[in-house]
């Protein structure tokens, strides 16, 4: 029986569906079953950020409602075997044309079925969000370090720990700078932390690399060599309940290595 | 027996009503004593105030309507309270809470509203936008970046003790601050509480006495 994982945040464009997206297809590579769910009915979805958007007959709208059956809803990454698929969104309905329940009992459905199933959550705390949350057994709460998406973090959060699900919910810190730690309007990762107090299962670094591959339908983690897809390879391997030591040494390493060069330069 | 008497107190008038009586007892009880009083008092025309003692009973609402009914035809015969030796559960909970100090760890989370019955006395954190609301006094020993309000909701005798200089906003009853715009010192010593002018304003601990004598009392001094 696989495990149901929301990855959400509260806001909007902190990297959700770009961290549905990725983490799912690390697991895929490591050789696990993965189902990725999109709830967010908005521009990017993660079928077009997956390059499966040409492929999607029916969405998760026409499974609730009966009309298709689940598999035939399904959309498989050919690129993974018969390891990775996706339930798309309904692109013409709006979010209350779901309930609880309907998510539930198709997530329940494809757990059998799956090593994972992530459901990517739509920004707010709404119908779209409960809907996104019903269904699962653990929550992924992803942030970037600016205040603001700290503080609805802090919110999606509180309403996690008022309604518990059956693990506690991790952390994701997306977009990660070195440049921006000491601007006042971002924290950085201890204080993220500490401030949020739940676990940190990753960091992951802000790469420009990230939108051009998904502006193409790849996805950075297939990368080997780039340090933000290594931040999502250790969570894809944090989840299947390794010990990786955290990203915050690979920023360390950086600095040292930028200070290298800037040595290198002067000479 | 009857199951109403009319007794003179020290404050007045009481009608003692028979804990064992059925209400239906009391009402044809209470009609009859009323007849045979009202030819006495109607003469002269002082009010009588008239307080309904329910022994080691509660009544319901409707029963008492009917008995204040009864009382209503007479025109100067009025019933101030209803009185009784015992209370509702709810009730005792209730003023349990209201006198306990309730000690709080946990944080309170942006968009989370905590409500306490009474006083608080808190060591956890309050993230910013998370609310923590008390009847009664709140005494901060933990980290406060959210709002805190203390006599909820318009107790202006209640006080909020403790490191506040982090706060977004401290409320005592009505009244409120916006930190930012009024900052508060950095101390644990701070004491914020409404003054004599309905004002919010900031003391330290050792003025409470002159702050809120009551409270200081209560406490029973500082050392
Ligand atoms: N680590 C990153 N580095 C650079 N850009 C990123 C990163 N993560 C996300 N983005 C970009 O941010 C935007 C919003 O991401 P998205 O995953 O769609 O957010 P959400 O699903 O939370 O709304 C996208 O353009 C995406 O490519
Ligand atoms: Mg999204």
């Amino acid at each position: 029986m696989g495990k149901a994982i929301v990855i959400t945040s509260g806001k909007g464009g902190v990297g959700k569906t770009t961290s549905s997206a990725n983490i799912g297809i690390a697991l895929a590579m490591m050789g696990k079953r993965v189902c990725l769910i999109d709830l967010d009915i908005g521009l990017r979805n993660l079928d077009v950020v997956m390059g499966l958007d040409n492929r999607v007959m029916y969405d998760i709208v026409d499974v609730a409602t009966g009309r298709v059956k689940l598999v035939q809803a399904m959309v498989k990454d050919k690129r993974f075997d018969d390891l990775l698929y996706l339930l798309p969104a309904a692109q013409n309905t709006d979010k209350t044309a779901l309930n609880e329940e309907q998510v539930k009992s198709i997530v329940d459905e494809l757990k059998p079925d799956f090593d994972y199933v992530f459901i990517d959550c739509p920004a707010g705390i709404e119908q779209g969000f409960i809907n996104a949350v019903s269904g699962a057994d653990g929550a992924i709460v992803v942030t970037t370090p600016e205040i603001s998406a700290v503080r609805d973090a802090d919110r999606v959060i509180g309403l996690l720990e008022q309604h518990p699900l059956q693990e506690t919910p991790k952390l994701i810190i997306n977009r990660i700078r070195k440049s921006l730690m000491e601007d006042d309007n971002y924290m950085d990762v201890d204080e993220i932390t500490t401030h949020l107090g739940i676990d940190l299962l990753g960091i992951i670094l802000d790469d420009d690399k990230v939108i051009s591959t998904s502006n193409n339908g790849e996805s950075i983690v297939m990368n080997p060599d780039n340090p933000t897809a290594q931040g999502y390879r250790n969570v894809a391997r944090r989840l299947e309940g390794e010990t990786v030591p955290l990203m915050k040494i690979d920023v360390q390493k950086e600095s040292a290595w930028d200070k290298f060069k800037h040595l290198f330069k002067r000479n | 027996m009857q199951s109403v008497v009319l007794k003179g107190t020290k404050d007045g008038y009481e009608l003692i009503l028979k804990e064992t009586a059925s209400v239906r007892e009391i009402l044809v009880d209470l009609k009859q004593l009323l007849e045979g009083l009202g030819e006495e008092s109607e003469k002269g025309k002082d009010q009588l105030h008239l307080n309904v003692q329910m022994g080691n009973r509660l009544m319901s609402e409707d029963d008492k309507n009917d008995i204040i009914k009864l009382v209503d035809d007479y025109d100067n015969l009025v019933i101030d309270n209803f009185l009784s030796n015992v209370i509702t559960r709810e009730e005792s909970a209730k003023i349990m809470s209201e006198n306990n100090v309730e000690v709080m760890s946990r944080v309170i989370r942006n968009g989370q509203e905590v409500n306490v019955d009474g006083d608080v006395l808190f060591f956890g954190k309050i993230h910013e936008g998370g609310k923590l609301i008390a009847t009664g006094n709140v005494f901060n020993m933990g980290v406060i970046e959210g709002i805190v309000q203390a006599g909820c909701p318009d107790d202006e005798s209640k006080l909020i003790i403790g490191n506040l200089h982090t706060a977004q906003q401290v409320r005592v009853g009505e009244q409120y601050d916006i930190v930012a715009d009024r900052p508060i010192e950095d101390s644990e010593k701070t004491v914020v509480y409404v003054n004599d002018l309905h004002v919010l304003s900031y003391g330290k601990i050792k003025n409470l006495k002159e702050i809120n004598p009551k409270f200081f009392n209560r406490i029973g001094g500082i050392e």
